[in-house]
């Protein structure tokens, strides 16, 4: 009888028991709505909802070979956290966005990661035994499993690691090992109701009571702009924070030209009838215009620095806030730039050959300030930068000394994409035209997607000014620029079956011209004349 | 102009006395063609093949004929009567010729042990003890105390049946594998209408109620353990009303689960498993009771899904606070309940009723029984898997097989080798050998590799080749022809001008 084999059953009953400390951790959750009229006369709110388990921390990845300990969770979802403690993952975000976020009209969005399409990274320890990239494979897999959405495909294709412009929100564990990101985005994906639903299933109270409830699907993916996101930090002294997010523009306009009013009900089709109980806090956050006239209903529950907050608790259900202004809106009166994002982004694709093209980017500094500001682009292999044609423009005027610490990680044809980055500096009160020739791909006949002649979304840029802020947020936010199509030269792949037929036909009837010629026997017929 | 009329002077040259019309050139050259093409036939074969490595046929079908045997060794201690072991030794053999399915695979033997000397010098590893006391029957680890006489003689058969080979109800129990993962749910139906609980004490209930449980059982399986609490988990059909309360009837049960609702199943592992859930009523529907077949409730609050887990209605007392834990005496008989339902659902046999035990979960007899038992099931299951592979790369000519699914087959036949030979030494190993073995069986019956080619047929080959081949090979033909029937003509003529 094999003596070895029993202490290792006997070890995984100590699991239970070892694993008491770590389910007496409590769990807190907390749900915000934050809604503020944009400057254009749409109205952006945005949902928070965050459960934080307090005292965890990340998952050792050097354990991931061993039995993991058993999890218990009351509010914190149990199916992302299996997800997060098989892959060790100390911080992740995951975003799903419908439509462009309109930088020059909206301003910045409450939420920073407003890049079209699903974007995913994620900070993993490195040098354990299953390598990042493994776990980064199941991590995605995992999550697209869990979201319904095509992550599966966010593949070695489309997979950077731009440490820089993606830095850690929450704090590093402090894990012997190092951590790595892992970056990947795919501006194709298209954000649907099945991710929403499963977006709710990770709610404690489901989309049935509290302000989850005002997520009515049929509105929300009916708005200008709207997207969902998920962050896992770990925060040092509190322990590890799960926060899902979903972020919409409406436009009250839409109905009425000139009525800019909104309410819970011509927003979202609903109200909040029941109240979720089990919230720590559950508030609606509603900015108030500074030099406008207008009402607010119900009652808030309390006014600060220019901000409604309607607590759920002090709140007779059911729970409509509406807002009515005075005056009419006025377009006229829309200025093209608010002033709180001084740098704007155009970047387009030239050149109409399926060969060559130009990538040419504008930065635009509004301020009054020079600005440096790190610039990334990364790109799957399809689109191949010629660095050597790279020029930097000001007014016309070539001025490469804007350009500094050029970092360039080459695209490897069908197997890495492209990390290009670089800190440019932004003079005041100009535009900067970044130009810098490309070269497309021609593709394999498999790696075609189904919908091939519609060409390739390219991920957006992303421009982060440096050094504006202070204290932690040393940067400032990140500015992603609109995603571009690109047109590759693609197959006719409609009638595959009669292009074989065809050119077959051709090379038999040349094989059998050749041959006949080869084996034909000339004979001379001596015709009688007359 | 015709083209064969020649201006005055010029000689016309016989085109045979060209270079390339002579006969010979010209039929080297089309035998030329043919040779290369004869000459390619081996290379397309063998590009175009399937890989198929021949699998150890013969080896599965002896396997198959196989079948395990476990010895079981019954000693008979301190017995007055000598004629006492071999009356029990008839009176088993009877139960065996009337229920030779429920004994398959064990050889019963009883011998006698007189004061403390064995009749048999040889002492097997895993034998039990039936010593000759009065008083109530006791069962211990791998020992049974029993009132060996001749009148209670049919009794002790029966027991000695009832626990060597426990009657099962094969349906309920979960499929074999190495590792479950138990999945605790507290279920609130809508935590909002209020009255809901928040939490449990899950961990210590564990430690008191299962732990004992899962450690006697980890010679057979590892378990994962996870749980969590949902606040809104809504029935999807509406029960039934009562005079007092809401039931659920016995078709309700089966539909009860909501699997497009509640959140249950995780996806991080292939571990099949075990749902364990507290079902909380809305506290608009209090008290929710278990219907019988007659409409009437039933006194049971508990019910189990076979192969799938199992399930506790716990309906909160009116006076509980709102948003309460899970009070500690109903958290006792919800994890009671769920301790019946795990060893009914991995198929731990109980011990017969008029026994009593000292063991404190599980007796030897008992999880013998099962490791028997888990061992006959994956042993058959691995043989069936293994035939089936071999009947399906008969069957099915294009089906490609690997080095890995031939891989897998051989380690499977290895470990049933093995587990045939551990059979009398040792049951752990012989379950470790059959759980090995059925998992390298499964493996290669479901290795994507073997389906690489079944979707794309010789057929379409030739539809898409046809046009360039059957083209290009009608000259070739036809020249072939027309050279051979021009040289058998010479060939005749020949021979008539040599007449």
């Amino acid at each position: 009888m094999p003596i070895h084999w029993k202490p290792r059953f006997l070890w995984t009953l100590l699991v239970p028991i070892l694993s008491i400390p770590r389910s007496l951790a409590s769990e807190t959750f907390e749900e915000e709505l934050t809604i503020r009229a944009l400057p254009d006369g749409k109205v952006a709110s945005r949902f928070s909802f965050s459960t934080l388990l307090e005292g965890a921390t990340p998952r050792n990845p050097q354990n991931l070979s061993a039995e993991d300990t058993s999890q218990h969770y009351t509010l914190f979802p149990l199916a992302l956290g299996q997800i997060l403690r098989e892959y060790a993952v100390a911080e992740m975000h995951l975003t799903l966005n419908a439509g462009k976020w309109d930088y020059e009209r909206w301003g910045y969005p409450d939420e920073t990661d407003v890049g079209s399409g699903a974007e995913l990274w994620a900070w993993m320890g490195d040098g354990a035994g299953a390598t990042v990239d493994e776990r980064w494979r199941g991590l995605r897999n995992a999550l697209a499993g869990l979201f319904c959405a095509s992550l599966g495909s966010l593949d070695e294709l489309r997979t950077t690691s731009p440490a820089f412009s993606f830095a850690p929100h929450g704090g590093v564990p402090d894990a012997p090992l190092p951590l790595a990101i892992r970056h990947a985005s795919m501006p194709s994906e298209h954000v649907c109701t099945e991710n929403l639903t499963s977006f709710l299933k990770l709610l404690p109270c489901k989309s049935l009571s509290g302000i989850a409830s005002l997520l009515n699907p049929h509105r929300l993916f009916d708005a200008d702009w709207h997207g969902m996101g998920l962050h896992v930090a770990w925060l040092p002294d509190e322990g590890v924070q799960v926060r899902l997010t979903f972020q919409s523009v409406a436009d009250p306009l839409r109905a009425s030209l000139s009525k800019r009013d909104w309410s819970f009900a011509s927003m979202f089709d609903r109200t909040i009838d029941r109240t979720c109980p089990s919230t720590a806090s559950s508030r609606v956050i509603v900015a108030l215009p500074l030099n406008e006239a207008y009402s607010i209903h119900p009652q808030p529950s309390s006014v600060e620095q220019g901000h409604a907050i309607f607590d759920l608790e002090g709140q007779n259900p059911p729970l409509d806030v509406s807002m009515q202004w005075a005056v009419d809106f006025d377009h006229a009166a829309v200025r093209p730039r608010s002033a709180e994002a001084p740098l704007s982004v155009r970047r387009t694709l030239q050149g109409s050959s399926q060969d060559l093209g130009r990538l040419s980017v504008f930065i635009t500094n509004d301020g009054t300030a020079d600005i440096q500001a790190a610039y990334l682009e990364t790109m799957p292999w399809i689109v191949q930068f010629y660095l050597h044609t790279m020029t930097l423009r000001v007014d016309g005027v070539t001025r490469d000394d804007l350009i500094q610490n050029i970092s360039y990680i080459p695209p490897i044809p069908h197997a890495r994409a492209m990390t290009f980055q670089a800190v440019l500096a932004l003079p005041a009160r100009s535009t900067v035209h970044l130009s810098i020739d490309v070269r497309k791909a021609f593709l394999r006949y498999t790696e075609h997607p189904p919908d091939a002649q519609r060409g390739w979304d390219l991920p957006p840029a992303v421009l982060v000014p440096l050094g504006i802020g202070s204290g932690v947020e040393r940067h400032g936010r990140r500015i992603y620029t609109p995603t571009l199509l690109v047109d590759l030269a693609t197959p006719d792949f409609s009638m595959p079956y009669n292009v074989i037929i065809f050119s077959c036909t051709l090379v038999a009837y040349i094989f059998a011209s050749v041959f006949n010629l080869l084996t034909r026997r000339f004979v001379v017929l001596h015709a009688e004349l007359n | 102009m015709p083209p064969h009329i020649h201006p005055e002077g010029t000689t016309l040259r016989d085109p045979s006395k060209l270079f390339h019309q002579t006969d010979y050139i010209r039929r080297l050259i089309i035998a030329s063609y043919w040779v290369i093409i004869i000459l390619a036939i081996p290379l397309w074969w063998q590009t175009t093949s399937i890989e198929r490595l021949s699998l150890p046929t013969s080896r599965v079908h002896a396997q198959a004929e196989n079948k395990l045997r476990f010895p079981v060794h019954i000693k008979l201690e301190s017995v007055q009567d000598a004629s006492l072991p071999s009356a029990l030794r008839h009176l088993l053999q009877d139960r065996i010729r009337r229920s030779p399915q429920a004994w398959k695979g064990l050889d019963v033997r009883v011998r006698e042990v007189r004061d403390g000397q064995d009749v048999d010098a040889v002492e097997p590893a895993d034998s039990y003890t039936i010593k000759a006391d009065d008083g109530i029957p006791l069962v211990s680890q791998r020992q049974l105390t029993y009132p060996v006489r001749g009148g209670t003689l049919p009794i002790l058969a029966d027991a000695l049946a009832s626990l060597l080979v426990p009657p099962i109800d094969a349906h309920r129990v979960a499929q074999y594998s190495p590792r479950y993962r138990l999945a605790f749910t507290l279920l609130n139906e809508d935590a909002a209408a209020g009255k809901s609980i928040s939490g449990w004490d899950i961990s210590g209930a564990i430690s008191r109620h299962l732990s004992p449980i899962l450690s006697g059982l980890s010679v057979l399986h590892n378990f994962t353990i996870e749980s969590q609490v949902q606040f809104h988990a809504p029935l999807a059909f509406s029960p039934t009303r009562l005079d007092k309360g809401y039931g659920l009837t016995p078709e309700d049960l089966t539909v009860f689960v909501n699997s497009a609702e509640w959140s249950l199943s995780s996806s991080v592992s292939n571990d099949p498993v075990l749902h364990f859930i507290v079902f909380i009523p809305s506290a608009s529907r209090r008290p929710l009771q278990i219907l019988d077949a007659h409409g009437l409730p039933s006194s049971s609050d508990a019910f189990l899904l076979p192969q799938w887990g199992g399930i506790v209605i716990y309906n909160p007392p009116p006076e509980l606070d709102a948003h309460v834990q899970l009070p500690s005496s109903a958290l006792n008989a919800v994890f009671s309940a769920f301790a019946n339902q795990l060893l009914a659902l991995l198929g731990v046999p109980g011990l017969p009723r008029e026994m009593r035990t000292d063991a404190s979960v599980l007796t030897g007899w008992q999880l013998d029984a099962l490791l028997r038992r888990r061992a006959l099931e994956n042993a058959e299951g691995a043989q069936d898997t293994l035939e089936s592979i071999v009947k399906l790369v008969d069957q099915i000519e294009n089906m490609p097989v690997g080095q890995d699914v031939r891989g897998d087959v051989q380690d499977a036949l290895t470990a049933l080798d093995k587990m045939y030979a551990s059979a009398s030494a040792s049951l752990n190993e012989t379950l470790r050998q059959s759980a090995d073995a059925l998992t390298l069986a499964s493996r290669a019956f479901f290795n994507p590799g073997m389906l690489a080619l079944l979707y794309f047929p010789a057929e379409h080959n030739f539809a898409v080749y046809t046009p360039l081949f059957a083209s290009a090979m009608i000259p070739l033909i036809a020249a072939a022809i027309r050279e051979v029937s021009v040289w058998r003509k010479q060939r005749r003529e020949a021979a008539q001008a040599l007449e």
